[in-house]
């Protein structure tokens, strides 16, 4: 055995590493959930992650914690009167959506914004690399994630799964150069590209690209992501605008974005399914108001009356 | 036992380095632990196990972050491959050569990641790329090699005097 190393030890190292170009290139270009090796491997590294991750934020919590005592007093407080404030617009915000179903159920309008399936999930370590910006959540098929699920936080889009392990899923976020989401600008519906860049993930921000040169978008305006994408579901918080700028060419514009996530220090996020979105709202209420609705429907009864009457003046 | 114990290494630096030393990192920053490593330890032992230490750091890498399967592991054992051919030809005590060798393989490694990823895409600015992440990390690379290299080559010594001859793997 040892001699026969010795003697093609030569060829055995170029097999070895031909086999690894092979792989490189047949495994490139395609979106597969891992393979049962990296699976099996992943089973045996992730708990230890998963357990560093846990001490070290322990560690850092009980040390905060005990350091600025009055300065959570105050937060808390703060914090109060926001709930407070939140409950009582939520209230009136959830009469809006009623009354949004109610109408759009007149109109006949499927919903625009529906909800998804989601899972909560933690992130357990990072690429300690310079270039990317992937990290490691601690869900993965067992757990129904799979590949090109979508990532978010309570402010905003956070990323997308890469790949899936049975215990464990590669993501990349939003900052991350490989990273592209279609998006626009919810005042002016102009349409772009929200991209990593290198450069600007140092500072937490990405651009958006592909805005057209004539295009009303404006610093301050709010992004969120558009209809226009397989993976990402419309209608998803972005970030906002901190800068505009008009490519070399001059027929297109960039935008510098600040996303709303801090994408920097995530700690917990949802992972959400695309395809199991509920649309709920078209069919659901219609029992609900039918009953409800008739001492107002007199009115209402005119909305689908009025189209007609408009085309008659015409 | 040697086997076992450098797996032990790998592992251990895996899961450090990617979960406890981002939060050491200097704005963003931090020295590649795994490179280190997989130098030191071809500078040590010699060019088959370093590609074979290499091989494993960079398969770890791939699983759990690499878009394709292959390329760290690549990367990774050709550094280890390349680094370990100069281990005859220097004294292993020396304090001042692991430093020189362990920025040589982080400036190749950032060049290879560079080139492969960014400059065919036209995006990442030189400029900012080497004054920003490079130098510091080359700074910061020096100082963490000094102090790992010296923890290592004691591991190495106490292995090879339990081993009393020299085993080789291959």
């Amino acid at each position: 055995m040892q001699q026969f190393f010795e003697k093609y030890k030569k060829q055995l190292l170029r097999g070895g590493v031909l086999l690894l170009v092979l792989i490189t290139v047949i495994a490139s270009g395609k979106q597969l959930n891992v393979t049962l090796l990296e699976s099996a491997i992943g089973v045996v590294v992730t708990p230890f992650q998963d357990l560093t991750t846990g001490i070290s934020s322990w560690v850092d919590e009980t040390v905060t914690a005990s350091r600025n005592k009055a300065d959570l007093k105050k937060e808390n407080t703060e914090l109060k009167n926001q709930i407070a404030e939140l409950l009582e617009e939520n209230r009136r915000l959830a009469m809006y959506e009623e009354e949004n179903a109610t109408l759009s159920l007149l109109l006949k309008i499927a919903q625009k914004y529906p909800d998804y399936e989601s899972v909560g999930a933690t992130v357990i370590a990072k690429d300690p690399g310079v270039w990317y910006d992937g990290f490691t959540i601690d869900k993965g098929t067992k757990d129904d994630v799979s590949a090109n699920m979508v990532l978010i936080a309570p402010e905003g889009l956070v990323g997308k799964v890469l790949e899936s392990g049975m215990t464990f899923s590669k993501a990349q976020s939003i900052l991350d150069s490989r990273s592209a989401v279609p998006a626009m600008s919810v005042r002016t519906g102009d349409l772009g590209v929200v991209k990593g860049n290198y450069t600007l993930s140092a500072d937490g921000l990405c651009i958006m690209e592909y805005i057209d040169a004539q295009a009303e978008i404006m610093v301050g305006d709010e992004i969120v992501t558009s209809h226009l994408s397989d993976i990402y579901p419309a209608g998803l918080a972005i970030g906002k605008v901190l800068e505009l700028e008009t490519d070399t060419n001059g027929l297109t514009k960039y935008a510098v974005i600040q996303p709303y996530v801090d994408l920097k220090h995530l700690d917990t996020i949802l992972v959400i399914d695309k395809s199991s979105a509920i649309e709920k709202v078209p069919t659901l209420p219609n029992p609900v108001t039918a009953p409800a609705v008739p001492e107002e429907s007199a009115e209402n009864a005119e909305i689908p009356d009025t189209p007609p009457e408009g085309e008659g003046t015409e | 036992m040697r086997i076992l114990i450098t797996a032990l290494i790998i592992f251990v630096n895996f899961i450090l380095q990617t979960t406890l030393f981002p939060l050491l990192a200097i704005q963003g920053i931090f020295p590649n632990t795994a490179l280190i490593i997989v130098t030191s330890y071809a500078l040590l032992r010699g060019s088959k196990e370093g590609a074979i230490i290499g091989g494993g750091c960079g398969l770890l890498m791939d699983i759990f972050f690499s878009k394709m399967i292959g390329f760290y592991t690549l990367l990774y054992l050709a550094i280890g491959l390349l680094f370990g051919r100069s281990q005859k030809t220097f004294y292993r005590e020396n304090y001042i050569l692991p430093v020189i060798f362990c920025i040589i393989s982080t400036l190749l490694y950032q060049a290879v990641l560079y080139i492969t990823g960014f400059m065919f895409r036209g995006e990442g600015n030189i400029l900012y790329f080497l004054f920003s992440v490079l130098v510091p990390e080359l700074v910061y690379t020096a100082i963490v090699t000094i102090i790992l290299y010296r923890i290592l080559f004691g591991i190495n010594e106490w292995l090879e005097l339990k081993e009393k001859y020299k085993y080789r793997l291959f």
